[in-house]
C-alpha cells in the first residue's frame, strides 16, 4: 500500500466542482478540518485542462506546461502533495508528472515555454513532482484517516440502500496506483463503511463508465445517455437509493440527466446522487446548505433529509427555504 | 520457399504512434494478441461501430485509413480497455493519438470545432467549463434551475464559504502567456477558422 500524506497538501480546485457542485469543496474542507489534515488552497492554481484535453481540443504539451506551473505553485508554498476532488484532474496531473520526469525532450520544451513566458522561476526539474508519492484523490486521504472519521460520526445513515460509482479516471488510467481495487473497486465502499453504512458492494455494471464520455454527452447524446440509463436501470433493480460519486463529471451525468432519462424512458429511478465528501460531511453533522451545497443539485436531496430522523434545527430550515426560493426565482 | 518481406516502412504508423508525446513509455501495442477484451468491455463498441481491437490491428498493419475512420470519435476515454488489457496495451491512449493525427491532417478539426469555446474561456478565466455552445441544450435538458444555478453561482459559493473561482489577473496573464508560447493559441485560431 502506498504512503498517503496528511499534511503539506494543496487541495486542487476543479472546474466542475467550482461551478456545478461547489459543495464538494466545502464538504472536503469540512472533513479535512476535523480529521487533522493540513491543506492549502491557492487562488493562482489554474484548471488542469481535463475537459479540453478529452475534447481533443488541448494538445499534450500545453496541458503539461500548465501542470508544471501548478506543480511549482504547490512546491513553492510548501504543499507539494496534491489532493484532487475530480478523477480527471488525477489522471491528467499524474500523466503530466510522468512526462516531465521521463521525457527529457518534453521537459526541455516545457521549460523553454516557461522561460519565454518570463516564468523562469517555475522551471521544472526531474522528480520535482512524484506522480505516485505526491498526487492523490481526496478519497485516498479520507481512506488513510478512516478511523478518525468513524470516531466523529453524528448522523446515522445506515437506513439507506447505498451503491458506489467509482470514477474511471481514478481507477483505470494509472491502475497500478489505484487503492482498494480496479476491476472490483471498493474505495468509496470502504469510506461508506467508515461512517457506518454497508453498501450493496458489487453489482452488475459497477465498473462501467457514467457515460459522459466528454464529447459524447454533447455530440452523441443518445449514445451517452443510453450508457447512463443502463447503469441506472441496474441500480434500480438493486433498489438503490443513494449512489455515491468521486468525480464531479460523473455526478453531473447522473444527477443532471436522471430526470431527463426518467422522462424519456417513462420510468422512475428516484436515486439521490452525492459525492463521497458530501456523504461523509453529512454523517459528521454538516449543514446540507451551508456545507454540502445540496442547493446546486438537480435531483432534490430534501426527501433524503426528511427521512433522516435527525435534527437539522429550525433556524436552518428557515434559511433553507430562503435559499430554495432564491434559486427558484 | 516463399518468404514475405517486410517493407522498411511497414510499421510507420505504429512508430509514429509510439513517438507521440501522449504515448506512455510502456505502451504495449506490439504485445497485442488481438484477444478482443478491449472491445468486449468498451461502452463505445456496445452502442456504435467503434471497435478498439480492430483499430489496434489497423495501426499494427500500417493502415492509415484508420485515422480518417469516423468511428474512432466514439471512444468514451473511460480507459476500461486499458484496465483490462492482458498485454499492457492502452487502446484509449492510442485512440487519442489517432484523433490528434486526424486533427493535424485537418479533417478532425470539424469534430472539435464546437468545443473551441472551452479554449476561449480557459484563456479568459484560467479555468475550463462546459463550452457555452452547449449551454442552451443543457438548460433545455436539465431545466431552468440550471440557468439559475449559473447566474447565482458566486453567491452560492459565498454561502458555502468559498471565494471566487476565477483566477487573479496576474495568474490569468501567466496562463495566457504559457498557452501563447506552447502554441495552443495558434492551434485554437486554426480550429476556429474551420467554423462553418
Amino acid at each position: 500500500m502506498k504512503f498517503i500524506p496528511d499534511k503539506d497538501i494543496l487541495l486542487f480546485k476543479s472546474c466542475l466542482v467550482n461551478v456545478e457542485y461547489p459543495g464538494i469543496e466545502s464538504s472536503t474542507s469540512y472533513i479535512f478540518d476535523r480529521i487533522d489534515v493540513e491543506y492549502y488552497i491557492d487562488e493562482r492554481q489554474s484548471c488542469c485542462t481535463g475537459l479540453g484535453h478529452y475534447y481533443d481540443l488541448f494538445d499534450q504539451l500545453s496541458t503539461t506546461a500548465l501542470a508544471a506551473r501548478n506543480f511549482q505553485i504547490a512546491a513553492e508554498t510548501g504543499h507539494k502533495n496534491i489532493a484532487v476532488m475530480c478523477a480527471t484532474c488525477y489522471a491528467i496531473l499524474k500523466k503530466s508528472a510522468k512526462i516531465l520526469n521521463q521525457n527529457e525532450e518534453a521537459r526541455n520544451k516545457v521549460n523553454k515555454i516557461l522561460d519565454d513566458s518570463n516564468l523562469e522561476k517555475m522551471e521544472y526539474n526531474t522528480n520535482d513532482m512524484d506522480p505516485v508519492k505526491n498526487i492523490f484523490h481526496v478519497a485516498e486521504i479520507f481512506f488513510n484517516k478512516r478511523d478518525k472519521i468513524s470516531s466523529l460520526v453524528k448522523v446515522d445513515l445506515s437506513g439507506f440502500r447505498v451503491a458506489t460509482h467509482h470514477a474511471c479516471h481514478y481507477c483505470k488510467v494509472h491502475y497500478n496506483d489505484t487503492i482498494e481495487g480496479v476491476r472490483d473497486p471498493n474505495l468509496i465502499d470502504s469510506l461508506a463503511a467508515a461512517v457506518g453504512v454497508e453498501t450493496i458492494g458489487w453489482y452488475d455494471h459497477k465498473r462501467v463508465t457514467c457515460g459522459a464520455g466528454f464529447r459524447q454527452r454533447f455530440t452523441n447524446k443518445e449514445v451517452s445517455l443510453a450508457i447512463t440509463a443502463e447503469k441506472l436501470q441496474v441500480l434500480k433493480e438493486n433498489e438503490v437509493e443513494i449512489l455515491l460519486h468521486m468525480c464531479p463529471n460523473c455526478q453531473m451525468q447522473f444527477d443532471r440527466y436522471q430526470p431527463y432519462i426518467e422522462k424519456k424512458l417513462e420510468t422512475e429511478f428516484n436515486i439521490f446522487h452525492l459525492n463521497i465528501s458530501q456523504f461523509i460531511a453529512l454523517a459528521l453533522g454538516a449543514d446540507p446548505y451551508k456545507v454540502l451545497g445540496i442547493q446546486t443539485h438537480t435531483v432534490p436531496i430534501e426527501p433524503l433529509l426528511k427521512r433522516l430522523k435527525q435534527q437539522f434545527n429550525i433556524e436552518d430550515q428557515k434559511e433553507n427555504v430562503k435559499v430554495e426560493k432564491s434559486l427558484k426565482n | 520457399m516463399k518468404t514475405i518481406k517486410l517493407q522498411d516502412n511497414s510499421l510507420k504508423l505504429v512508430k509514429d504512434v509510439l513517438k507521440d508525446l501522449k504515448a506512455s513509455p510502456d505502451l504495449g501495442i506490439y504485445k497485442c494478441v488481438q484477444c478482443g477484451m478491449c472491445t468486449s468491455v468498451c461502452p463505445g463498441a456496445s452502442q456504435t461501430e467503434y471497435d478498439p481491437r480492430d483499430m489496434i490491428r489497423r495501426v499494427l498493419e500500417d493502415d492509415e485509413t484508420v485515422i480518417d475512420d469516423e468511428d474512432i470519435w466514439n471512444c468514451f476515454s473511460c480507459y476500461t480497455c486499458n484496465s483490462i488489457c492482458p498485454s499492457g496495451n492502452n487502446a484509449s491512449e492510442i485512440n487519442q493519438i489517432l484523433r490528434q493525427m486526424s486533427i493535424d491532417k485537418g479533417e478532425g478539426i470539424q469534430k472539435i470545432v464546437s468545443f473551441a469555446a472551452y479554449g476561449d474561456s480557459f484563456m479568459e478565466l484560467g479555468v475550463g467549463s462546459i463550452p457555452n455552445t452547449f449551454f442552451d441544450v443543457m438548460v433545455k435538458d436539465v431545466g431552468p434551475e440550471y440557468m439559475n444555478l449559473k447566474l447565482n453561482i458566486e453567491d452560492i459559493r459565498a454561502d458555502l464559504g468559498l471565494g471566487s473561482y476565477i483566477l487573479p489577473e496576474e495568474a490569468i496573464n501567466e496562463v495566457e502567456s504559457i498557452l501563447d508560447n506552447s502554441g495552443f493559441k495558434n492551434r485554437l485560431k486554426r480550429i476556429k477558422r474551420c467554423k462553418k
